[in-house]
Formats: C-alpha cells, sequence, structure tokens
C-alpha cells in the first residue's frame, strides 16, 4: 500500500476550460475498437463499447494534452489539434 | 498580409533559440507560443550536461542562477528487486576526465522549465525577435507545394521566407504540410509526477545528484531540482505493455525504498504531466520547401537517453543558420533547404544520431520490453555481485568461495543473455575508436606466443588476417579517433 496520497485530478491545473475549443476530434467510421486510445490515457476519457471508441463528453476538464490517444490510432480516427492559445493546462513544474 | 523573414513556430528552447539566432543574422523573425508564456506547456526531465558549457557558453552564467537550479555531479540508480527491495545503489560520476573535459569545472544542472524556457525566450527577445503569445498556430499556408507562412488559429495569414516548425512531437506544422502524420512506433508516452520537497533535507539527503528507479516493470528517472524533483517514466506506446502508463508510475510511488526517500525529504505531489517523446532510430527528413523541422517536431531526442532539449537548441541554431544562409542566396526551395540536414549532421547532433539504430535497439530489446526487463534486472543484480564491495560483504560463504558460486551463477545465466548481447551489444563495438582498438591489441600482443616479437605494425597486419572483425579498425586507411561508418563494419563480416 502506498502512504502517498495520489489524486491526479488535483494534481493537474487548467485555465479557461470553457474557451478550450475542440481540439479532439474523432471519426466513428474509421475507428476499429483496438481500445489503445483508453489504454494509454491518464484519465480515461476513452471508453471502447460495443467495438468502438468513445471519448468523454467533457474531456476538455480532465485532458492533460498529451496526445497519445492520436499517436496510438492506427486506423486514424482521432484527430488532436491543441487547445486555443492561453488555455487549457498549465504547467508550472515540468 | 505580415510578412516576416522567419516564422518560428513554438517557443520552447528550440523555437527560441532558432529565432534568436535567427534575429542575430539581422533577420525580421516573429516567434509564437501557444502556452501564456514559454514553458507553460512543456514539460521534461531537463537535466543540462556539460555539452551545454562547450555549445552555448554565453548563456551557462545566468542560466545556472536561475532559481530552480540544482548542480548535478553525478547520478543514482537504485535497483529494486521483484520483492520491492531496495538491493542496488550505485552512482555513475565523473573520473578526472569528466571533471576536466570542459573548464567550468560542474556536470550539469538540472531546471525546470518555467525557468529554462522563459530565459530563452528573453534571449530571442533581447536580439529583436518578436514573441506573440497565448497564440496557436493551426495551419500552413502553402504554394505549389512550397510553406510560404503560416495561419493562426483565428485564421490570420502570416507569410514567411522561411518557416522553422519546433511546435513539438505532435508538430501541427509538419503534419498539415504533409510532411509526415503520427510518429507510428518509435514514440513514447512520458507520464511525470512532481513533488515539491524541503530543500534544505534535499541538499542533505539527495546531493547533487539525478537519481533514478530501475525495477522489475518499471525505469524511472528522478530529476532533483533545488527544491523539487519529478519522476518520469518513458514508455513505448505499444501493445505488449499490460500495465498501463499511469500504472507503472503508482508503481513506482509504491516502492518502499521510494517511500523513505520521500518521507526524508519531505516531498509532497505537486504535479502531473504527460507528454509525447519521439525517440527513434533515425529523424526522419527534416526540410522542405520553405520549411524545417526543429527539436521534438523533427524526431531529434536522443536515441541513448532521449533528452531533447540540448537537441533542440542546436538543431534550432542550425535551421536559423540554414535559413539565413538561404534567404541571402534568395533560394528556399526544398534543394536550398537539404543544407539544414547536411548542417545538422555535421554538427554535435547528428554525431548522437550515428548510432541511433543501435542505441533504440538495444533499450527496445532490454529494459523497454516488459517480457525481459525482469529477468534483466536480475542479470544486473547478478554482475553487481562480483562487484569488489558485494564479494567483500558478500559473508555467506568464504570470499572466495561466494566468488566462484556467483561466477557460476553469472555463468548459468549466461546462455540466456549470450543471443543478447550478440544481437545488440556487439553492434556498438563499431563506435569503439580505431586507435583504442590498436592500444588493447598492443596489450594483448606480448602473450601471444609467436607473434610476440613482431612490430605493433606487422602484428596489426596478421590480426586483420585473422580475424574479418577486426579487420576494420585495423586498416590504416581508418579514421583512428571516430567510429568506424557503418559500411565498413559491415563489410568487416559482422
Amino acid at each position: 500500500m502506498s502512504e502517498i496520497e495520489l489524486d491526479f485530478f488535483e494534481l493537474v491545473k487548467r485555465v479557461d476550460t470553457d474557451k478550450m475549443g475542440d481540439f479532439i476530434s474523432y471519426d466513428r467510421e474509421k475507428c476499429n475498437g483496438c481500445g489503445l486510445c483508453s489504454f494509454v490515457c491518464s484519465f480515461n476519457l476513452w471508453a471502447v463499447k460495443q467495438g468502438k471508441a468513445k471519448l468523454a463528453v467533457r474531456y476538455q476538464e480532465l485532458c492533460v494534452e498529451c496526445a497519445a490517444c492520436w499517436e496510438v490510432c492506427e486506423p486514424g480516427a482521432i484527430d488532436f489539434s491543441y487547445p486555443a492559445g492561453g488555455t487549457g493546462v498549465v504547467i508550472e513544474y515540468g | 498580409m505580415e510578412k516576416w523573414d522567419v516564422v518560428v513556430v513554438g517557443g520552447g528552447p528550440g523555437g527560441s533559440y532558432a529565432a534568436k539566432t535567427a534575429a542575430e543574422a539581422g533577420l525580421k523573425t516573429v516567434f509564437f507560443e501557444r502556452g501564456r508564456k514559454s514553458g507553460e506547456k512543456n514539460s521534461s526531465g531537463c537535466g543540462l550536461g556539460q555539452r551545454w558549457w562547450r555549445d552555448f557558453p554565453e548563456l551557462m552564467s545566468e542560466l545556472q542562477e536561475l532559481p530552480s537550479v540544482r548542480k548535478i555531479e553525478m547520478v543514482v540508480i537504485n535497483l529494486i528487486d521483484e520483492h520491492d527491495r531496495l538491493r542496488y545503489r550505485c552512482g555513475t560520476t565523473g573520473s578526472d576526465l569528466c571533471a576536466n573535459r570542459w573548464p567550468h569545472g560542474m556536470d550539469g544542472i538540472s531546471i525546470y522549465r518555467r525557468d529554462l524556457d522563459p530565459f530563452l525566450a528573453g534571449k530571442a527577445v533581447a536580439a529583436g525577435a518578436e514573441l506573440r503569445t497565448s497564440t496557436l498556430i493551426s495551419d500552413v499556408l502553402m504554394e505549389g507545394g512550397k510553406v510560404t507562412g503560416v495561419k493562426t488559429e483565428k485564421g490570420e495569414p502570416i507569410g514567411a521566407e522561411v518557416v522553422i516548425a519546433a511546435d513539438g512531437a505532435m508538430s501541427t506544422m509538419a503534419r498539415k504540410a504533409g510532411m509526415r502524420n503520427r510518429w507510428g512506433g518509435g514514440c513514447t508516452l512520458v507520464p511525470q509526477l512532481d513533488f515539491g520537497c524541503n530543500e534544505q533535507k534535499m541538499d542533505d539527503i539527495i546531493g547533487n545528484a539525478e537519481w533514478c528507479w530501475f525495477g522489475p516493470l518499471y525505469g524511472t528517472y528522478q530529476v532533483n531540482f533545488r527544491d523539487g524533483f519529478h519522476i518520469g517514466a518513458g514508455q513505448w506506446l505499444r501493445d505488449d505493455w499490460d500495465e498501463k502508463p499511469l500504472d507503472m508510475m503508482k508503481k513506482v510511488v509504491s516502492i518502499p525504498g521510494f517511500q523513505a526517500m520521500c518521507r526524508a525529504i519531505e516531498a509532497k505531489p505537486r504535479e502531473y504531466q504527460a507528454h509525447l517523446l519521439p525517440w527513434l532510430k533515425k529523424p526522419p527528413k527534416t526540410y522542405m520547401a520553405g520549411m524545417m523541422l526543429a527539436g521534438d517536431a523533427a524526431g531529434f531526442p536522443c536515441p541513448l537517453e532521449a533528452e531533447g532539449i540540448w537537441h533542440a537548441v542546436v538543431s534550432g541554431r542550425e535551421a536559423a543558420n540554414t535559413a539565413a544562409w538561404a534567404i541571402s542566396r534568395g533560394d528556399t526551395s526544398e534543394k536550398a533547404l537539404a543544407e539544414y540536414e547536411r548542417r545538422w549532421r555535421a554538427s554535435n547532433l547528428g554525431k548522437e544520431h550515428e548510432f541511433g539504430e543501435e542505441f533504440v535497439n538495444l533499450w527496445n530489446s532490454s529494459i523497454f520490453d516488459p517480457k525481459l526487463m525482469a529477468r534483466q534486472i536480475q542479470l544486473l543484480l547478478e554482475f553487481s555481485m562480483l562487484h569488489p564491495f558485494s564479494i567483500v560483504f558478500d559473508w555467506g560463504d568464504a570470499h572466495m568461495d561466494c566468488f566462484n558460486q556467483h561466477l557460476e551463477h553469472l555463468m548459468d545465466l549466461a546462455p540466456e543473455f549470450g543471443e543478447f548481447g550478440k544481437t545488440y551489444i556487439a553492434p556498438l563495438g563499431r563506435g569503439i575508436w580505431p586507435k583504442n582498438v590498436k592500444r588493447i591489441l598492443a596489450t594483448v600482443k606480448p602473450r601471444v606466443p609467436g607473434l610476440r616479437r613482431l612490430s605493433d605494425e606487422n602484428f596489426f597486419k596478421v590480426v586483420a588476417r585473422l580475424s574479418k572483425g577486426l579487420a576494420p579498425f585495423l586498416d590504416p586507411a581508418a579514421k583512428q579517433d571516430a567510429p568506424l561508418p557503418r559500411e565498413a563494419y559491415g563489410a568487416g563480416g559482422r
């Protein structure tokens, strides 16, 4: 058992989450349901149901902007841009 | 439409240094940062080694005074066994050679990106480049297959003679210009967990050192800053892992030895970050008409240890110098910008990538292979038993018996790892300088009956005839203080 409490949600800072815009797009047709997006996501924002991935509706509030879901998506169903300039994750101790 | 000589996308170290270099060359330069300030979107290990003093001496006296800096004089490696016990702690540290290689007398520093990135951006601004923050560049402008500028997220076009894309691993610029898409293998995900600590206790217990933790299912760096540290656990994005990246991090945090350290230095989790990190055998094409890629966008991080900041800065400098050269000739075509690749390959950055394939193969097949990793740790622990100190303190039997038992056990393990050595370690032999191979052979000569009376020169001739593998090193035409070219080594019959 770990004596170090890790609340990953609390450990990420963000600004202006309402102004981030849609920076992940998903093409259901191309998805092959492999589930790698769900595997690599730090905050479980992807779930695979009935052979297709599904992105959490309010993903902006949890995404750490790592783009791993885009990188692992073999069929190219996931596209990732960045949130609007000056919004989203703020890293203080990078 | 606004028109600039050089538009740099990205205000991280690569982008800022490119902007600084371009502005110093008299080019009208603008650089864009999507965060509210440079560094705000960036995370990394961020240890700056001796090569910084060699390559960027003008920065270093100021840089090492920034608030988050911790001096680094050694790396402490902690090996954890399958029962989560800390079994071996060793250090890589400097010999006289390391200490004196560069005149500054310091091995390196760790620094948070919130200090480093704005510092470098400030240098670019001081050189005359314009910095625009909170601005996302979302597209390239193209004409007839040539990049002619960029477009902001608000659709504003910005023209450029040359675009330098230093926009990170995902590089929107490279993708939009059609240079590449996903890395498709060879890219890692690095989750990072930062801890705030008691500075005095860090000084007393951690000292001037980076730490690493290696266990059966994890390899983690611990970068130590003035009053905090972070751990990061790089992981190849491939499907043979049965642990999620975050689980690996949780595993490290649960090691009793790690927790003891946290208690001792009053470490409290402070921030979580994750980023992609390309870790490639060789960077793909780094230029096209009107545009060059720098830093992570180009896939430059070191193929051996994946540090990418020095690589970003060196490539940013080379890209900007190439831009100045190309603009002065009035030719920024693809053919002209091929000069960039020639320049970075000839630089220290290119030297590092010469062994990209061998380095990446080695990692891929060892500690980054989840099945092999546990065995590798076992082997490392076993090797450590032959360390003079281990033998002295092994009180299981008479000392010489202990030594022989461990030697025997190591040889039992040898067949399992022999193939590994042959496939992944042996190819690195190409890197041994010919003059060092000759020195080793010269020490062997007196022990070879029949040949010991030959001159060194004639002895090498005989060896070259007997050994196809050694012949390329002994070829009188071989450069003495550089690795053999890949072709020459291959021709040697390995």
